[in-house]
């Protein structure tokens, strides 16, 4: 669904081995001038228009993403949907199919729902992961975020909307394809535009340090200069001692080591320690999705005279004829003789085949107003036990920074 | 200095922040006249505010100079040494550097056999993160110690290596200690550390730190909410600079300055409340300019929201003369009473127009009957994001949205941190934790199809089949079709 444009390998390419230098801009902007204002993961916007990136909702878990261009098709086991009939709709509106059947929903972008949509490249760093390490380590609008690896950039997704275009995100991926790739898929999100840094790099030998950081993107002191170190890496030990060099010197940085391994988690505090690293904390997140379901309320009384119910219909010989019949066999209402109208009308589901309080043998749709039932909450079939170990950390520059008047004389400080 | 001060919304802080316009406060730098959280060895917390010149207490652990602190980045870590000063230190507890000098000295793998010797305990206590200050010297000063000799002990005086002292006294005491292998003794140690070591990290007051602590004050207050569930929550509700959210918050803004931090005083925030005046007690400790939250924040409660025609003030500006003519009480009166009215149909606006980037609710509110109403405010494809203590609350509000077309997929989601013993050899779960935390539904917002849709499901070709049923049969497969969609 992506365009044409973007894709061609050749001037993703160039581009790669171009992007910081000054000739990038011109450059860049000469081929990516058609959806330039793309800026879906920093604002809303209403109404969809040509070439904006659209999520469509197919079903829960299935989401599609396409870019709007006339001409082209969103097949789906649902139908067919055309892009230019998308072109004025609403984001969120329900469509239907190219023949009246089907539908799907129009979303628009939000890093949870990239999250749920995007191409795997890596394993990904789920939301009540990213949320949390969010949370902890204190990421705000403005915030200065170094991450290491990008992998799907699911993660990256999340960082770049929170910091917003006061905070800068410092991605780095060392494998050249999925490099390419991201910074393919940045791009077209719009995310290069605005506070996203991705650089082909393997951190662990070559370091975090970035020789001619955009002017936008350079803080005070023209350097990477980071409030937050998230690292997704085989060897997080290994690029740690190259940290020093590009965190905040003048504020405390906090830094989340993603590891699935205990033996990595045991070198990565090593690391951390011998580092000068300190209140190292490893946690375990685990997020869980909740089904809402309804069970039916089968009471021991109806039980009771179910079995009462067979009970005398057998000694009539009645129960005798019914095993003749397929047992469950669905009819309509009309076929069936209101045999037994005296008794609670409710209960009998299956007219002329006894007392049937649970609808046995019917196809009994849950939550159905014939029978009672009550509200209980089901766990997803696949939790996700173990995503990785999170570890914790903090670096303080341990010095005082600033001097502040005195407002008192009776305490000097040394 | 109390623990919890009176805000005082009219001190300007000295200190301007760089690059922070609304908020002239600094998440980095200890600056006064400004909120911060304080870490004990106990793993107790205080809120306190930094009044240059004054002095902080902190109980048994003792007191300090705010002076001495101001101007070190937050999260550093002191120690309280004699007259009230502090000098910055490491670490608030040796525990990581007991385990790396263990495997020195005793190899690896066999740490966790051989007793620990008060010798080697002095070696690590002098090789801990504070090296700056030698300062055990254990060899003259073994004794037994009575509870009153360690009453006198602390009666003797702040200084620099008080705690230290005592502890070191302690063990010196314990016939037993020896004895004891290495986890009992490093237990026994980090307790006494807890209790005697005069040791306090200053750090940023955020979101989590406000959390936190309410949750170790009152955890109803914040509704039982944790610190994930709370990052859980922003996320999900895509907070972000600039953004406009409606937001129900009975945490008593806790939820709300997280928000603001978040979005770091650009965007609004639509809050809904149940009384005549929102209830928003945590942002006291949010230095935070009133003009900022003014800007940011606007309230409405329950009355305006559900009947905004009827509550909407009907404002006659006075004409030119009639100013002139009041007196000055009168005009004092007139321009209050003005501005109200303009904040009152402002937000009444902001309502009605509705559009909003999220809708967030923190609420003990019958949500079944309370989400119906907030539906429509929300725009497109935007968050519909509802926390409560008991997932049984979010269970019912799902089944009564799952017949609403304007809302797609709700869930419900629960996240809980386990936290580790992080120690290299002796990686391990901690024994507790807090149960609770809370649950969160999700959904997105998103208009139904005027006229309704056809959905592709089961019985689907048996109806091209027989055109006549199709009509009946339609709302069945619709049914159907959203059974393989949930």
């Amino acid at each position: 669904m992506q365009s044409r444009r973007c894709a061609d390998p050749h001037l993703v390419r160039i581009d790669a081995k171009r992007w910081q230098g000054p000739l990038f801009y011109p450059f860049r902007c000469s081929y990516i001038a058609w959806n330039r204002d793309i800026m879906s993961f920093y604002k809303y916007k209403d109404i969809i228009e040509e070439g904006d990136f659209v999520l469509a909702f197919i079903g829960r878990g299935n989401l599609k993403h396409i870019t709007v261009t006339p001409g082209s098709v969103l097949n789906t086991r649902y139908g067919s949907f055309e892009h230019e009939r998308m072109i004025g709709m609403k984001f969120g509106d329900q469509m239907s199919g190219a023949r009246g059947v089907g539908f799907i929903h129009l979303l628009h972008p939000s890093p949870e729902l990239w999250t749920i949509s995007l191409p795997h490249r890596t394993q990904i760093v789920y939301t009540p992961d990213s949320s949390y390490i969010m949370q902890r380590l204190g990421v705000t609008t403005g915030t200065r975020v170094i991450e290491a690896g990008t992998g799907s950039g699911s993660f990256s997704h999340s960082f770049a909307r929170t910091v917003g275009s006061e905070g800068v995100l410092f991605s780095y991926e060392f494998h050249e394809p999925r490099f390419l790739e991201a910074k393919k898929e940045f791009q077209e999100h719009g995310l290069l535009d605005v506070n996203t840094l991705i650089t082909h790099r393997d951190v662990c030998n070559g370091g975090f340090e970035i020789e001619s950081i955009p002017e936008r993107f350079s803080s005070d002191c023209k350097s990477v200069n980071a409030d937050v170190v998230f690292l997704d890496l085989p060897s997080p030990w290994t690029a740690i001692p190259h940290l020093q060099k590009v965190i905040a010197k003048r504020s405390r940085v906090g830094i989340c080591c993603f590891s699935p391994c205990i033996e990595q988690v045991e070198k990565t505090v090593k690391a951390l320690q011998e580092n000068g690293w300190s209140s190292i904390e490893m946690v375990e997140v685990a997020g869980k999705r909740w089904e809402a379901r309804k069970e039916m309320v089968k009471d021991i009384s109806d039980v009771v005279k179910r079995l009462k119910d067979i009970q005398s219909r057998k000694s009539q010989g009645i129960e005798n004829r019914r095993h003749a019949k397929v047992v469950g066999e669905k009819r309509e209402i009309s076929e069936v003789n209101d045999e037994d109208s005296g008794s609670e009308p409710k209960k009998f589901q299956n007219l002329g085949k006894g007392f049937n309080p649970f609808g046995k043998g019917l196809r009994v749709k849950e939550g159905d107003d014939q029978w009672t039932w009550t509200n209980v909450t089901k766990i997803e079939a696949d939790i996700k036990s173990h995503t990785s170990y999170l570890t914790f950390a903090y670096m303080n520059p341990n010095v005082r920074i600033a001097e502040f008047p005195k407002q008192t004389t009776t305490n000097e400080s040394s | 200095m109390s623990e919890t001060p009176d805000p005082s919304p009219n001190v300007t802080p000295a200190f301007k922040a760089e690059n922070e316009v609304f908020a002239p406060k600094s998440s980095t730098i200890i600056s006064p006249n400004q909120f911060a959280f304080v870490r004990l060895p106990s793993e107790g917390m205080k809120i306190v505010e930094l009044k240059p010149g004054g002095i902080i207490n902190l109980g048994k652990f003792g007191a300090f100079a705010v002076d001495g602190v101001l101007g070190y980045p937050f999260g550093q870590t002191f120690e309280i040494l004699d007259d009230n000063q502090v000098t910055p230190i490491e670490s608030i507890t040796y525990e990581a550097d007991i385990s790396e000098d263990v495997e020195l000295s005793e190899g690896g793998a066999e740490a966790a056999g051989p007793e620990l010797t008060k010798d080697e305990l002095t070696k690590l206590f002098t090789n801990s993160s504070e090296n700056n200050q030698n300062i055990i010297n254990i060899g003259s000063s073994i004794q037994k110690l009575s509870s009153e000799e360690i009453d006198s002990l602390k009666k003797s005086g702040a200084s620099s290596d008080f705690g230290q002292k005592i502890i070191e006294q302690i063990i010196a005491g314990h016939a037993g200690f020896d004895k004891k292998t290495i986890f009992s003794q490093q237990k026994y140690l980090k307790r006494k550390q807890q209790k005697f070591l005069r040791r306090f990290t200053m750090e940023y007051l955020g979101s989590s730190q406000l959390l936190k602590y309410y949750i170790e004050k009152d955890s109803q207050r914040v509704l039982d909410m944790s610190e994930e569930t709370l990052g859980l929550l922003l996320n999900y509700a895509n907070v972000r600079q600039g953004g406009r959210y409606l937001l129900v918050d009975e945490t008593g803004g806790v939820v709300l300055y997280a928000m603001m931090e978040r979005m770091k005083g650009q965007g609004t925030i639509v809050v809904a409340h149940d009384n005549e005046h929102p209830n928003h007690i945590a942002l006291r400790y949010s230095n935070y300019q009133p003009s900022m939250v003014e800007d940011m924040v606007k309230p409405i409660n329950w009355l305006q929201f559900m009947e905004p025609e009827n509550e909407r003030i009907d404002w006659v500006t006075a004409t030119e003369d009639e100013l002139n003519d009041m007196k000055f009480a009168k005009r004092q009166q007139y321009e209050r009473r003005s501005k109200r009215a303009q904040e009152v149909n402002s937000v009444i606006d902001q309502v009605t127009t509705g559009n909003f980037d999220a809708v967030i609710v923190v609420s003990t509110l019958n949500l079944p009957s309370l989400v119906p109403h907030l539906i429509g405010t929300v725009g497109g494809s935007r968050p519909i994001v509802l926390y409560h203590q008991y997932k049984e609350s979010l269970l019912d509000t799902q089944h009564s949205l799952s017949n609403d077309k304007r809302v797609l997929a709700p869930s419900i989601f629960e996240t809980r941190v386990r936290p580790h013993q992080t120690i290299p050899g002796r990686m391990h779960p901690v024994m507790s934790m807090r149960g609770f935390g809370g649950y969160i539904l999700w959904a997105t917002r998103v208009f139904p199809k005027e006229g309704g849709v056809t959905a592709v499901g089961r019985g689907v070709s048996k109806k091209k089949k027989d055109e006549e049923a199709k009509v009946e049969e339609k709302d069945v497969v619709m049914e159907e079709a959203k059974d393989d969609k949930a």
